[in-house]
């Protein structure tokens, strides 16, 4: 085969730089703009000379009615618009539930478990595949009843591993922020699989004595997206409640769902399912910004429920044992993928910066009315945020979401880490991410982080943050104590 | 100067664009009720006395001591002959409630009653903008909102919530949850989805305190169509005044008054305590505490405030139960919605807001035709009231609802039109209130109060019931 000539590098270069220069350009349009409407306003008032000013300002025959009545308009306005305006929601700051090493699972004592619960050999196998491939550690945590051979899911034992999580991260947040729990307004949980009578929002307000006129909700049935439904719940309460503050608490309880039977597409939930919670406190008032981590910026949700394939994708349904467990369909990755690109959809607009959304939108001009085969823009997100925390659903939905959006190893590290470290903890993973981020000392002022989430539905659920002030290392939480070891290498298969 | 000129007419004309947008937010800040629709489940799975009286009987965990407490509980429930329960209970399933037996009821109740509000109201499902789904004790994988996404084909930004375990009081948490989201102003239509799983929720057991749920419950449901669209006020039927919910969870008491737990032989039932009733109240006096000046005309307020400082200056240390007594709820109120959750406790609030018989009348009703059927039963209460041509244009109708946790929620509704459809109660609106409400059980079952333990035989009454002409 002939030698490839080196590519032209001084045209490369220069190329890289009129993209830089361009992107330069658009973002900054306004403000370049300006410059030379104000030189040419400061070159006339210059040119006119203070006399002629101060007579023209005489002229105008103003008298202190005038004055008056133009200055209380000018303000009555400012007002208005300023009151009209929606209210910034302030993330002040959350705790993630950290599982004590006695709760471990590591590989050995899963599959000694398996192979003593399970009768058929064939599925002891399948989920020894499963756990090489899946880009779980050995520190990943299950509750004490499923510690049990067989498990032990008694209504006890989930509402004993409820309060354990639940609390555990509520009283680390108490901790962290001085937070009185009779000033708390809002309460959203959100708890996919485990529904008791009274709600768990119930059992929060009778732990923490909470105010009797408290505005509680109780999300079930979900998925692991639900997470950011709570969050866009509690931003709705909070444009309409003045001077409130919400706790959001996101958690799934693995106690009551463990799948007893054989059925493959049912056993992949036991094996990357783990214990997490995580609780967040949201607020909008003006003296919690000087205090808050992050301002929430946009919350875009989606839902493609009315596609039967999509609806049908993750399903909680009986064997033909009569065991209940969720299966999870093969088209999995191809429809969260359609999913986050109607997600995209809507929140590029409201991310990208001028010149992204400029490109794409010729690209598609061109793609439609002058030449069909050219190649379709992909937005580069990674120009609208610094930091992306995709939910730590398993192995295939990082590595297709990297794909997707073209990102690099490090962007993901974050979603990978995680996984290995806490497992698929559902709508709680993406905190957990957060919190890698912030451990690591990557989290800078002004810096956008993108929270995506999955769930059943199927729904695909956004959150953009702003970071508000630069978090100093080292942070208290799940990953104190193990954060100098990652990141770590995942093999592809791990052998067992 | 021109250009002064120029600068300060544009300032000037987008302050007036800016004000106009901001009045018209405030108008759209109103929650208005377009309409409602009851479930009425078909025929065949009415339960009547005598398939009461099988399913009592079917059950082995039974002795003479439960009969006695279930017997009790059933003539003293004011529930009638013509409630509705799930298929598997009727058919005989009851101990063994598999997913699809849930699922099953639920689809029976979303694929009827949905389609009917959308027919009713003209509204597509391609239009609604919000869905909140509130079916208590029953929460699968996709949630049930995203089965009404999936079944009606909804739009893929439609905002979905599904609460769930928040007690029969939740359909006014879900209107909560909707009216906030309305108050953001940006034009919407939202659906409200009210209901309760019995199927997966018998209680097989013999402990008392769990099997008061298993006579009481019933099959029903309701879904409403809200929305904050000036432009739908002629349609609406209802506008929400005012909200207010009470949560008592901090007491212990309070909160463990329904429990759902393991009984001592591991089956899963709801335990209700006998703190429950006194619970009950004091959530509604929370509740009455902030609700009444939100209600009540200013004159009445006065009234009240007049009377505690009087009372105050007179009798410090005196309770405020004389006040209290003369607290004219009815000049704030015209029509009262009351949760049918049995009839202690339409007779409690009936007493404790001095109510007359006819202020109460839709909510025992309610109990006899349709049982309690959880969160949906004030939406039935409010059909009585619309189809016996109850409700007029300006009337004030108050929804009072009680739920596990403890809560207690309530709400003011204003009427906007003359209101007269029949909806479920149609056909059967004719007959009541009818001439008693006694059971038939107490002919049918007097027996038990004179049989003890030596002389009962399960067996031998089994025979005789099967062998009766009833």
């Amino acid at each position: 085969m002939p030698a490839q000539p080196l590519p032209d590098f001084s045209t490369s270069v220069r190329l890289k730089y009129v993209k830089l220069g361009y992107q330069y350009l658009v973002n900054h349009f306004l403000t370049l703009l300006l410059i030379p409407m104000i030189a040419t306003c400061v070159l006339e008032l210059v040119r006119r000379g203070p006399e002629e000013l101060i007579s023209v300002y005489n002229s105008l025959d103003l008298d202190v009615i005038h004055i008056l009545c133009s200055s209380f308009v000018i303000i009555f306005v400012l007002t208005v618009y300023y009151m009209s305006r929606p209210r910034p929601v302030y993330l002040v700051d959350y705790a993630c539930f950290k599982p004590a090493p006695s709760c471990r699972v590591p590989f050995a004592t899963f599959m000694e478990h398996t192979s003593m619960i399970c009768e058929d050999p064939k599925s002891v196998q399948f989920q020894t595949r499963i756990l090489e491939r899946s880009g779980l550690g050995e520190e990943t945590c299950l509750p004490p009843a499923n510690h049990y051979i067989p498990p032990n899911p008694t209504m006890e034992a989930a509402r004993a591993e409820a309060q354990l999580v639940i609390f555990s991260a509520i009283d680390d947040l108490i901790k962290k922020t001085g937070l009185q729990p009779k000033h708390i307004d809002i309460l959203v949980v959100n708890c996919s699989l485990f529904s008791p009578t009274p709600s768990l929002s119930a059992m929060i307000v009778n732990k923490y004595k909470l105010r009797s006129n408290i505005k509680s909700f109780n999300l079930s049935g979900m998925g692991c997206s639900a997470g950011l439904l709570s969050i866009d719940l509690a931003r709705d309460l909070l444009q309409v409640l003045p001077g409130s503050n919400a706790l959001v608490i996101s958690t799934e309880i693995i106690t009551p769902n463990f799948y007893k039977g054989n059925r493959r597409d049912m056993l992949l939930p036991n094996c990357l399912f783990r214990m997490g919670a995580a609780a967040i406190l949201l607020s909008n008032r003006r003296r919690d910004a000087t205090r808050a981590k992050y301002r929430l910026l946009h919350v875009v949700r989606t839902h493609k429920g009315a596609d039967d394939r999509a609806y049908r994708c993750v399903y909680q349904e009986e064997d033909s044992d009569g065991h209940c467990g969720i299966s999870l369909s093969k088209d999995l990755m191809a429809i969260a993928g359609d999913a986050l690109k109607s997600n995209i959809t809507t929140i590029g607009p409201l991310v990208l910066p001028m010149s992204e959304q400029l490109l794409f939108f010729f690209t598609l001009v061109g793609r439609k009315l002058i030449n069909p085969t050219l190649r379709p823009y992909i937005p580069d997100f990674k120009q609208a945020f610094e930091h992306f925390c995709i939910h730590a659903g398993g192995r295939a939905v990082i590595d297709e979401l990297q794909k997707s959006l073209q990102l690099s190893a490090e962007h993901v590290e974050a979603s990978r880490m995680t996984l290995h470290r806490f497992g698929n903890t559902s709508s709680s993973s993406l905190w957990y991410e957060l919190n890698y981020i912030e451990s690591k000392g990557r989290m800078k002022r002004g810096d956008r982080v993108w929270q995506i989430g999955f769930g059943s539905g199927f729904k695909c659920n956004s959150a953009v943050w702003k970071c508000l002030r630069t978090v100093k290392t080292p942070v208290d939480g799940p990953w104190a104590e193990c954060i100098h070891r990652y990141p770590v290498d995942i093999p592809e298969i791990v052998k067992l | 100067m021109d250009v002064l000129t120029t600068l300060t007419i544009i300032f000037l004309l987008y302050s007036l664009y800016l004000l106009y947008k901001s009045y018209k937010l405030k108008c759209s800040r109103n929650c208005y009720l377009v309409d409602y629709v009851c479930f009425k489940p078909s025929p065949d799975r009415q339960i009547t006395t005598r398939k009461c009286g099988e399913i009592i009987e079917r059950n082995k965990n039974l002795g003479l001591a439960e009969y006695k407490f279930l017997l009790k509980v059933i003539v003293n429930s004011g529930i009638g002959e013509r409630t509705y329960g799930p298929r598997n209970i009727i058919e005989g399933r009851e101990e063994s409630p598999t997913l699809d037996d849930a699922i099953e009821e639920m689809d029976e109740f979303l694929n009827v009653c949905i389609h009917d509000l959308f027919v009713k109201t003209k509204i597509s499902p391609r239009d609604v903008d919000v869905l909140v789904v509130n079916i208590s004790t029953f929460c699968p994988a996709p949630s049930l909102a995203s089965r009404i996404v999936h079944r009606y084909n909804m739009r893929d930004d439609v905002k979905t919530y599904s609460l769930s375990s928040m007690g029969c009081s939740a359909t006014l948490v879900a209107i909560d949850v909707v009216q906030n989201i309305f108050k953001s102003g940006k034009k919407s239509l939202a659906v409200v989805i009210t209901s309760e799983s019995i199927s997966p929720n018998w209680y097989s057991g013999n402990d008392k305190s769990m099997m008061l749920g298993n006579c009481l419950f019933r099959c029903g449901g309701s879904a409403m169509l809200l929305t904050n669209d000036p432009a739908m006020q002629a349609q609406a039927k209802m506008r929400l005044k005012c909200l207010v919910r009470t949560h008592i969870g901090a007491n212990d008491d309070a909160f463990n008054s329904a429990v759902q737990k393991e009984d001592d032989m591991g089956r899963v039932g709801v335990h209700l305590s006998k703190d429950l009733p006194k619970a009950a109240m004091r959530a509604f006096t929370e509740n009455l505490k902030r609700l009444l000046p939100k209600i009540l005309p200013y004159r009445e307020i006065a009234l009240i405030a007049f009377h505690i400082v009087k009372q105050k200056l007179v009798q410090p240390n005196a309770k405020l139960n004389k006040v209290v007594a003369q607290i004219n709820f009815k000049s704030g109120v015209d029509h009262f919605c009351l949760h049918t959750g049995g009839t202690a406790v339409i007779d409690a609030v009936r007493q404790a807001l001095r109510l007359s018989e006819f202020d109460v009348e839709p909510a025992r009703m309610t109990l006899h035709r349709w049982g309690n059927t959880s969160a949906s039963s004030i939406w039935y209460v409010l059909g009585y009231m619309e189809a016996k041509k109850r409700l007029k244009k300006k009337d004030r109708v108050l929804m009072i609802s009680f739920g596990s946790g403890f809560k207690c929620n309530s709400c003011l509704w204003e009427v906007t039109r003359d209101l007269g459809d029949g909806d479920v109660w149609e056909d059967c609106i004719k007959e009541y209130p009818p001439k008693t409400i006694v059971n038939p059980y107490l002919d049918k079952y007097g027996w038990v109060n004179e049989e003890t333990e030596e002389t009962f035989n399960r067996e031998e009454r089994i025979e005789a019931f099967k062998n009766s002409p009833w």
